[in-house]
């Protein structure tokens, strides 16, 4: 990537972008694709028998030295579900300790040696986000599998009792359809468990991966997803929801570059695809 | 010179064919809205950044130049009949065909002709001794070779030539060893000239 120093500030197309907004700051790692849950609308097919498709530690860290060093802001971890992974909360406070960094997560397997190794993201610039779809535990459960709500109910308050930061992730058929009172249920229980309106994001469901099988979301392409420098095992994608699984096959629609090593390849190819998109594409929807 | 033209088309790819809807977004400038896609950039696809600059490198050695379309279809054309790429001899023989070059040209380009007949002109003959040269050879070419491309060729000619075969070459090993076949269209346009 060419660069050139002004005014004390290195210079780049990339640092330029996301200095403008026309990328996010955030690098997106796909840690893996399996997950201990099924739920209807997963980008990724995610389930326990799935193949794994993990990107590996030792990637992530390489990857986000070199995020860091390129110009990126902020890491964001996401998958399947990365707290299957044994390394996950090393690896995120080590993330941590360097940029803000969010990781996705069901929050169903935090048991208390899970909790005890998360204690060291306290103080950090991290927020674990976790999914909840339903004020009631019956129609949660529905789209997330038995006893998610009842876990997720119960490890909210763990995690903000030891000081690491949560927010509360609410992903809806059609969020502008949604019940009022319905919500105003929600929102009473993310505060009552600690979460604060700002940490609760509410998002639509993506027709992407099992969302097609069933049916169900928006469509979410180029138009619609806002560029976010996402990186897998198989390769560097455009958004976090760009790397869909459906049928088993990835998705390579939103694909940016097969290499992801060294990750200037795959942030200038973004950058390129941001620059010769046509002016006056402002259909995006904002999705995140 | 033997030339080998490969099996006829028709066979399966060795790799999937990126379909229109899965085409990656450096990708998606190749493949147009509708169409047919080449079976080399719906290879390509799969590596999008290959694909975003390996396209504009070959339309760039291949295309017109400074040389003209003629004389690079000659040299695409027998660069992939000497290398035996069935893909490329039938695709450019129907372009080679739709570029002006005659049947008899065509025919002894890929080596089922004899070449002298067809080809009268002294420029020509100098080109295909020199294609010949760079696709079939190794090491340097031949003095006398050289003292004959240079008195028909100037440097950048010459140097666009050149690299139009080696370039010839490249696809016909990967369209080649990837067995990419040849459209349905093709083969017909070949059909009703009496190519195979």
């Amino acid at each position: 990537m060419s660069a050139e120093v002004t005014a004390g500030t290195l210079s780049t197309p990339l640092v330029d972008a996301i200095a403008a907004g026309r990328i996010s700051g955030r690098v997106w790692f796909y840690s893996n694709y399996h997950c201990n849950l099924r739920c209807s609308y997963c980008l990724t097919e995610s389930a326990p028998q799935v193949q794994h498709r993990e990107l590996g530690r030792e990637a992530i860290t390489e990857r986000s030295r070199e995020a860091e060093e390129l110009g990126f802001t902020a890491f964001g971890v996401t998958g399947g579900e990365p707290f299957v992974l044994d390394y996950m909360p090393e690896l995120i406070a080590e993330l941590g300790r360097r940029l803000p960094t969010i990781v996705l997560s069901n929050a169903t397997l935090f048991n208390a040696r899970r909790l005890r190794e998360l204690e060291p993201l306290a103080d950090l610039p991290v927020h674990v986000q976790i999914s909840l779809d339903h004020p009631d535990p019956v129609e949660n459960d529905e789209m997330r599998g038995p006893e998610n709500f009842r876990k997720v109910v119960e490890a909210v308050p763990k995690l903000k009792e030891r000081g690491i930061g949560v927010r509360i992730a609410t992903t809806l058929e059609d969020p502008a359809a949604v019940d009022p009172e319905e919500r105003e249920r929600l929102c009473e229980l993310h505060r009552a468990l600690g979460v604060p309106d700002e940490d609760h994001v509410v998002r639509p469901i993506v027709h992407r991966g099992r969302a097609v099988s069933n049916d169900m979301g928006l469509p979410a392409g180029f138009e619609q997803l806002e560029p976010e420098l996402t990186v897998t095992r198989d390769g560097a994608f455009y958004s976090p929801f760009a790397p869909t699984v459906l049928g088993g096959r990835l998705d390579t629609d939103l694909l940016v570059t097969r290499a992801t090593s060294p990750l200037s390849t795959a942030a200038d190819a973004l950058v390129r695809i941001v620059d010769r998109a046509p002016p006056g594409n402002d259909a995006r929807i904002g999705i995140r | 010179m033997s030339v080998t033209h490969g099996r006829p088309g028709g066979r399966r790819a060795v790799v999937e064919l990126v379909p229109r809807d899965q085409a990656p977004l450096l990708a998606r400038r190749f493949y147009g809205e509708h169409g047919p896609v080449s079976p080399i950039t719906a290879s390509l696809a799969h590596v999008p950044e290959l694909l975003d600059v390996a396209l504009p490198f070959i339309d760039a050695a291949l295309g017109p130049g400074t040389l003209g379309e003629r004389l690079k279809e000659i040299a695409v054309l027998r660069t992939s009949a000497l290398l035996g790429c069935r893909y490329c001899v039938q695709t450019h023989t129907a372009v080679a065909l739709d570029s002006g070059l005659t049947a008899a040209e065509v025919r002894a380009l890929r080596g089922e002709a004899e070449l002298a007949p067809a080809f009268g002109a002294a420029r020509d003959r100098a080109a295909i001794a020199w294609i010949d040269a760079v696709a079939s050879g190794r090491g340097p070419v031949d003095g006398v070779l050289r003292e004959l491309a240079s008195t028909h060729f100037d440097d950048p000619e010459l140097v666009e030539l050149t690299m139009a075969v080696t370039s010839t070459a490249m696809l016909n090993r990967y369209c080649s060893s990837l067995a990419l076949p040849t459209s349905a269209r093709t083969l017909a346009r070949l059909a009703r000239a009496g190519f195979k």
